[in-house]
């Protein structure tokens, strides 16, 4: 039961991250190392808001994502948009942006582990178990934020204008489809998600400086092994890889301690045995 | 005129992919652009629906090389060689890309509602998009089908009419016949032939000579990115050396 659970809400966690890591991946090509560096900033945001300025959880919640969404934009208009063709400036760029918010935390808020309060106290119990509420809302929640963004995508105009600028960017521009635009109101989408998987973590986890670090692997892992650029197989592979860490945890004696390098182990085996992941696209040679 | 390139020069570093083109298309025309391999055909649709300029835009950000692109374009009384490659379609002149390039992993339904993308008025697609189904009904009976699955033969009559849900005043159609088997090369050139009488003009750029003569108005005949002869598919036949040199026939 405890796997479930936890494989559960951890599944669903990478699922948002690594869905909207793939999003802006796909639609501009850009690999955001920084992605979880801003659900960190997120997480902190809370952590001031509901602490120090004693606002309601929800609000707090909601000024974070604000907060997160604003960085990137801007991060993406000054930093990443006038270097966005060149890949691997785009990667140190990213690199360094999460080193400066990491830099950042420690001086505001020193190296110290800090907490978030749970939104709703209390847990019942199932089978033995115990299940708290904050799991069961925070778990909730995150699904109906992928069903919104399922809809956002499947059902409307600009998620149809954002996933065919992901398969053909230049056929896409025939189309009517301005793609510095698009890649501007994905990266928003992209970190606004990010911001919203930091708000609703916070009050799981601990939090430090270095907490972005090893999300961001697993987060890889779960791209890498669903497919690149592939929201499907982020999402199905998030879940594999949710239940896999949690089954390590649970089954393994000081199993924690392995969970990193299970997912690093599935993604070297993916990358050797089937580059292009689960359902990944191979991309057609842009001429 | 409906369209008027003149003196249009790309070049790609040093390799001159067009030297100095000019030609027009008028209104209700079907304009054929015929040549060999690497003539320049497809660079001269590119380079009018925006795409030179786009990629031109993508190479100096990206320091990898440099397009030189020279000229004017004119298209309904208005200079589009400034305009970006998406504003370009808005105002009507619609490029159907070489190599189709459906949209593969999306349906087929959502491959034509792309096409239809600037219109903000659903009902105005809704119509665009039950003209498209009677032109290629096909299409309706696989509207939930995976592009990608489609045959080849689908594939470019998606493409085309991805392009028709642009609503095109000049419709630009880059080899269409590319990988079919005769019998539907035949098909997709009467369908061209249709749109066209549907006062839809079109800018076709072929290799089939031998089909493509008898249905358009005009020929130009391009050769190392120049036009090298011009006039009606009898005309552009009787010329013996033409004929044999760069037509193949």
């Amino acid at each position: 039961m405890n796997i479930i659970i936890t494989g559960l809400i951890t599944g669903s966690m990478l699922a948002l991250l690594a869905i909207s890591f793939s999003l802006i991946f796909g639609v501009a090509r850009i690999v955001n190392i920084a992605h979880t560096a801003f659900y960190m900033v997120a997480a902190y945001c809370i952590f001031s808001l509901t602490g120090k300025f004693g606002l309601n959880p929800i609000a707090g919640m909601m000024i974070a994502v604000v907060v997160v969404t604003v960085l990137g934009l801007l991060a993406y208009k000054f930093l990443i948009d006038p270097i966005r063709e060149h890949e691997a400036a785009v990667l140190i760029a990213t690199i360094a942006l999460a080193m400066i918010f990491q830099e950042a935390v420690m001086l505001i808020y020193t190296g110290d582990y800090r907490t978030v309060s749970a939104l709703i106290e209390g847990y019942f119990i199932v089978t033995g178990v115990k299940v708290f509420y904050q799991q069961v809302l925070t778990f909730g929640v995150v699904l109906v934020v992928l069903a919104l963004l399922w809809f956002l995508l499947m059902k409307t105009k600009l998620g149809l204008a954002i996933r065919s600028t992901a398969e053909d960017r230049e056929v896409a521009n025939l189309m009517g489809m301005n793609d510095s635009r698009l890649a501007m109101i994905t990266m928003g989408i992209s970190v606004a998600l990010a911001g919203f998987t930091g708000a609703v973590l916070a009050p799981l986890t601990v939090l430090s400086p270095f907490m972005w670090m090893e999300p961001l692997i697993i987060m890889m892992a779960v791209v890498v092994l669903g497919g690149l650029g592939s929201i499907k197989g982020s999402f199905v592979a998030a879940f594999i890889l949710g239940f896999t860490e949690a089954l390590v945890v649970f089954m393994i004696p000081k199993g924690a301690f392995l969970k990193g390098s299970v997912a690093l182990t599935i993604m070297i085996l993916v990358l050797l045995l089937r580059p292009e992941g689960l359902f990944g696209i191979s991309f057609e040679e842009e001429r | 005129m409906l369209l008027e390139i003149a003196h249009l020069t790309v070049r790609y570093e040093k390799a001159v992919l067009i030297n100095d083109l000019s030609l027009c298309v008028d209104t209700g025309e079907l304009v054929s652009l015929v040549g060999p391999n690497g003539a320049g055909k497809s660079t001269t649709l590119r380079a009018i629906s925006g795409l030179v300029a786009w990629e031109r835009e993508i190479k100096r950000r990206s320091t990898s090389g440099d397009i030189f692109l020279e000229g004017t374009v004119t298209f309904n009384g208005e200079r589009i060689d400034q305009i970006p490659a998406h504003e370009i379609v808005r105002r009507g002149l619609v490029l159907c890309p070489e190599r189709r390039r459906p949209f593969r992993e999306m349906t087929v339904l959502d491959n034509l509602l792309a096409g239809a993308y600037l219109q903000k008025d659903p009902k105005k697609s809704r119509e665009t998009l039950d003209k498209v189904y009677e032109l290629f009904p096909v299409l309706k009976q696989r509207s939930p089908q995976i592009a990608g699955t489609l045959s080849g033969g689908e594939q470019q009559m998606l493409a085309i009419g991805r392009a028709f849900m642009s609503e095109p005043k000049l419709l630009c159609i880059d080899e269409p016949s590319t990988g079919l088997a005769p019998r539907l090369r035949q098909e997709v050139f009467e369908k061209i032939s249709e749109i066209n009488r549907l006062g839809i003009t079109i800018l076709l750029v072929e290799q089939e000579v031998s089909l493509v003569f008898k249905m358009s108005c005009r020929n130009y005949v391009l050769s190392s990115g120049k036009i090298i002869a011009q006039g009606t598919g009898q005309q552009l036949i009787e010329d013996e050396v033409l004929r044999k040199t760069y037509l193949g026939l």
